[in-house]
């Protein structure tokens, strides 16, 4: 009965800490910062990368990396854990408020960095940055990712893009060509659904917001503005509100009926795609190999997704993975070494070999897409522009309380107007940004 | 049962394998997914067989790497689980039927109340309670199986007192009687008498610790973030992607869970229901 | 000790023996979900976010804010409505649906049943994000097999239906996949109770002359009334907190929120943001009106004269 007398124990202590707290809610134990944490220049340092379900090319791709770094350093050894991308609230939670099952330094999505950051989670890389020779060929819209209130928190790792997917063979059947402009993208759409009713002229969804956001960027309105020390939606504002309804226009019988469209994501969209039901949809680099294994598999081309202005290319969401270095870390200096070596240009080299991540350099970005023509359209869309998300903890609650999906919805199914839609969804993100 | 009339029966066994093909067509369908490739899984034709089965979903997820050691956690958090909470829910709800004393009433409703609150409230001030609990007794503490034997006991203890009660408010008082007669003491009647008796019940209630300490996600990516110590659900969620859901791993990984219940199921039913209820009704 | 001084009697060894038999299941509720109970309505009080539990940042006690922004919510009250007449929804059809199959599963032979209960274990058994999404596939608009067959049927209305653009639609489609993954439960559990009944007790009835159905209804019913209970309050509790099924087969709340009941209107306004504040008072204000809700239950039950707490 070791193990009820340990239960026993452990229930009994459970008792007397709640004793021994009294009266305020729980708290973790300071974090401490840079200043005050030793800087070891041995031992382990732990590591924290996204498993991914065919993780072998990029596990041999990091044990390389690992053994390269122990090498160059005696006496440190690099320890990996691999953690499943739909855990990673629960894990980094857990991380921040128990530091020592903390690792030192954790790849994660650059929509989570603010709300870490927030969290005092992750240590400020600025100075590091300026004195890496590399960095000065990082993408800067992709670098911006990777920033908070002007400091920069981590390293890009690699980058995720969205581009036209469409299928040349209807196309071909209708005389058509790859729309130049958006308004035209709305047309074409409209022309194939009239001549092939069984086909969605183009699949997108009311909760596919990375498809979205390109029709309002390259309408040249914007999520947000900052003033002063706050946020401030700028989604009801008449550029932003027009690029929304372009693609609610989408969102109609004629196109994309409400009905089977207001609620797909952009998973459910590709897969419409793949399934031969859409003539066109917006998919990243990362959707080919769902695609490819569908019927429309060889049937289909990508171009970059056109703007506003005719041969204009709509600024896209830069999505993507980034490298960072824990506030907690006991070894703070071979945190950020490790990192520069395996977010440096001879790894994502490595690391789009073994498992297609665009780089986030520009020089990079172009060498590979020598190689590899499907990357072009993405390369290309890379090269001209993307934006990002505005970089506060606020926008993970914009984002988990759908306040964009709901207006596009409510505009598709006509429940509200552009204008009403738009204003309830600004009122509810300046809440969120007040809060 | 004797009582039954016999001439509906046969109408009765139809409609009952009929119902139980319309409640297992969606589990079917679960397993034909896993077994369909890639581009079969979601098409515009679908069809409730495939002409090209295929192992690879199968495959992907036994080839997750510690794929047997999250197995042979989930299996034993999931037993020690049913062992305790069996014995130390019958005993609560031996106490909470058999004996008289205040608060008793209150004791029942706080039983439920501890069910109402929801889970996902509570992780935060568990998971300071966990790390606690560690400094004193590591097994218990994050990273370990114990954590995650301690929170899931918390979680079904107050379900299976609730369903206990009912089974031993269910047995007549006179039995009690009678063997207070025969001079039995009431340790000995609790565990000879009562235990086999309410066996049943045990069933019920076992089964559903099992479940919820086999299927739980939340607890199992809060408490555990150590390779060594995951359970099963971990090594589905690798294949839960923001941007592309792996659906024909999931189904294959799912069905490779669903499968231990069952089997647990069939051999809870046999030797607690056939056996004990048996032995003490013949 | 007399006879008729049997063990249900109020006597002075009864508290102690209790204390003795309770003690460990007490040990273990009251350190992991008492105390963490009583830090949830603790945090409910504060601005509490993951920099104030990671202590990046000091606890402000802020009163009944939390609970203010949540009641002058619109949109709160109209989930809150929803989900009582969701929950009541499945509460019924699965008690009903579990009822009547434990009925059914006792008058048939050992095949048939095994069969019927392998059935139910499995919908039970399948983690709830696969039982939801299979149920999404069957019913996809363009890719299910639920409109192809009824197009075949000759329903050619139905080609493109979409089963979750509707509300009321999309609630009795949630609704069918949680009756489908928790009647077994309600089942299993009256099957054990009818199977608990002494063999003579029902022989007596029979041999009285009563019909099967006589028999069900004046000697099984009353017996089970307790279990039935339990299983009722179980329910009400499981289905007024879902959240897989709604939060994987609307996509999360519907078309515009249409669909959201409490846990994901939480998750939506509170967790995901990790606003635990927030996030603990929806949780205090769910748990006092499921608390309101049982406890009319256990009154109700008491007036017809059935103590069970």
């Amino acid at each position: 009965m070791r193990v009820g007398r340990g239960l026993v124990g452990a229930v009994a202590a459970v008792l007397g800490a709640a004793v021994a707290v009294g009266c305020a809610p729980v708290q973790s134990k300071p974090v401490g910062g840079a200043a005050n944490s030793p800087d070891h220049a041995t031992g382990t340092l732990r590591v924290w990368l996204f498993d991914e379900a065919n993780r072998a090319p990029k596990e041999a791709v990091v044990r390389e990396a690992a053994a390269e770094f122990e090498s160059a350093h005696p006496g440190v050894r690099v320890d990996v854990q691999y953690v499943q991308v739909d855990s990673r609230a629960e894990r980094f939670k857990a991380a921040f408020n128990d530091p020592r099952s903390a690792p030192d330094v954790a790849e994660f999505g650059n929509t989570d960095l603010a709300g870490y950051v927030a969290a005092g989670g992750f240590a400020d890389l600025g100075a590091d940055l300026a004195s890496w020779t590399e960095a000065r060929d990082l993408t800067p819209s992709v670098l911006d990712t990777a920033r908070v209130d002007g400091k920069t928190y981590a390293t890009p790792w690699y980058v995720g893009v969205r581009a036209l997917y469409y299928r040349t063979d209807v196309f071909e059947e209708l005389g058509l060509r790859p729309p130049r402009s958006a308004a035209e993208l709305v047309e074409t759409a409209r022309r194939i659904r009239e001549r092939r009713p069984d086909l969605y002229g183009i699949s997108v969804g009311g909760k596919y917001t990375y498809a979205m956001l390109p029709f309002l960027w390259s309408a040249g309105g914007d999520l947000a503005r900052r003033d002063g020390a706050n946020w401030v939606s700028t989604v009801d504002q008449e550029p932003a509100r027009a690029g929304i309804s372009r693609y609610a226009e989408l969102l109609r019988d004629d196109v994309c009926p409400p009905a089977q469209c207001a609620q797909m994501t952009g998973s459910s969209s590709v897969q419409a795609f793949a399934a031969g039901k859409a003539a066109m949809t917006v998919g990243g680099d990362f959707n080919r190999k769902a695609v490819d294994a569908g019927v429309a598999a060889g049937k289909y081309a990508v171009v970059p997704l056109p703007g506003e202005r005719e041969g204009s290319v709509a600024p896209a969401f830069a999505g993507g993975n980034l490298l960072g270095v824990l506030r907690g870390t006991e070894r703070r200096t071979l945190a950020v070494a490790f990192t520069k070596l395996l977010a440096g240009k001879k790894y994502q080299r490595k690391m789009f070999e073994a498992m297609g991540n665009l780089p986030t350099f520009t020089d990079l970005q172009r060498e590979v897409a020598e190689g590899q023509p499907f990357q072009r359209p993405f390369v290309d869309t890379l090269a001209a522009g993307t934006r990002f998300v505005p970089a506060t903890p606020a926008w993970a609650k914009i984002d988990a309380q759908a306040v964009l999906p709901t207006a596009v919805q409510e505009i598709a199914t006509g429940a509200k107007t552009a204008p009403e839609a738009t204003r309830a969804a600004a009122e509810r993100m300046n809440a969120a940004f007040r809060s | 049962m004797r009582w039954l009339r016999r001439p509906g029966r046969a109408a009765a066994e139809v409609l009952t394998v009929v119902i139980a093909g319309v409640v297992a067509f969606p589990l079917y369908w679960m397993v034909l997914t896993a077994l369909k490739p890639e581009g079969e899984v979601l098409s515009a034709n679908p069809r409730p067989w495939t002409l090209a089965p295929t192992w690879d979903n199968f495959h992907r997820v036994l080839t997750v790497s510690g794929f047997g050691r999250f197995f042979l956690n989930s299996v034993v958090v999931a037993l020690v689980v049913v062992a305790l909470s069996l014995v130390l829910s019958f005993l609560a709800a031996v106490a909470l039927t058999r004996f008289r004393f205040r608060g008793r009433t209150v004791l029942l409703v706080m039983l439920l109340v501890a069910q109402m609150v929801p889970v996902e409230a509570l992780t935060i001030p568990l998971f300071f309670v966990m790390r606690i609990v560690g400094e004193t007794a590591p097994v218990f503490g994050v990273n370990h199986l114990g954590s995650l034997v301690l929170v899931h006991l918390a979680f079904s203890l107050p379900f299976a007192v609730w369903m206990l009660r009912g089974f031993v408010a269910a047995v007549p008082v006179e039995l009690e009687e009678a063997a207070a007669l025969d001079g039995a003491s009431r340790f000995r009647f609790t565990w000879q008498v009562l235990f086999p008796i309410v066996a049943p019940g045990l069933v019920a209630s076992s089964v559903l610790s099992f479940i919820h300490a086999w299927n739980d996600f939340l607890f199992a990516k809060t408490f555990v973030t150590v390779e060594e110590s995951q359970t099963l659900p971990l090594a589905i969620l690798v294949f839960f992607k923001p941007d592309q859901n792996d659906w024909g791993a999931i189904m294959a990984g799912s069905t490779l869970m669903t499968i231990p219940v069952l089997v647990f199921f069939v051999l809870v039913q046999r030797r607690l229901v056939s056996g004990l209820a048996g032995a003490v009704k013949g | 000790m007399s006879a008729g001084d049997g063990m249900t009697t109020t006597r002075r060894g009864d508290a102690l023996a209790a204390a003795r038999y309770l003690a460990p299941a007490a040990l273990v509720l009251v350190g992991l979900l008492g105390y963490p109970m009583y830090q949830l309505v603790l945090i409910s009080f504060y601005d509490y976010g993951q920099e104030q539990a990671s202590a990046g940042a000091p606890l402000t006690f802020i009163g009944f804010d939390n609970y203010q922004r949540l009641f002058s919510e619109p949109q709160f009250w109209g989930v809150l409505g929803q989900t009582v007449a969701f929950a009541a929804a499945c509460v019924a059809g699965t008690l009903l649906v579990g009822g009547a199959l434990a009925v059914l599963a006792s008058r048939v032979r050992a095949v048939p049943r095994t069969l019927l209960f392998l059935a139910a274990l499995g919908a039970w058994a399948t983690p709830a994000v696969a039982g939801s999404t299979v149920w999404l596939f069957l019913f996809d608009a363009d890719l299910g097999l639920v409109n192809e067959v009824l197009v075949g049927l000759g329903i050619h209305d139905m080609a493109g239906y979409s089963w979750t653009y509707d509300k009321l639609v999309a609630f009795a489609l949630v609704a069918g996949e949680v009756i489908w993954c928790s009647f077994p439960f309600v089942m299993v559990t009256l099957y054990a109770g009818i199977r608990a009944i002494p063999a003579e007790v029902l022989e007596a009835a029979t041999l009285d002359g009563a019909s099967t159905w006589r028999a069900t209804r004046s000697v099984v019913l009353p017996l089970l009334r307790p279990l039935i209970a339990v299983a009722t309050i179980q329910s009400i509790i499981w289905d007024f907190k879902l959240f897989t099924q709604i939060y994987v087969m609307t996509g999360g709340g519907g078309v515009a929120g249409q669909n959201l009941v409490l846990n994901v209107y939480a998750y939506q306004q509170a967790f995901a943001a990790s606003d635990y504040g927030l996030g603990s008072a929806i949780g205090v204000v769910m748990t006092v009106v499921l608390l309101v809700v049982t406890l009319f239950y256990l009154r109700a039950l008491r007036r017809r004269g059935e103590e069970l707490a």
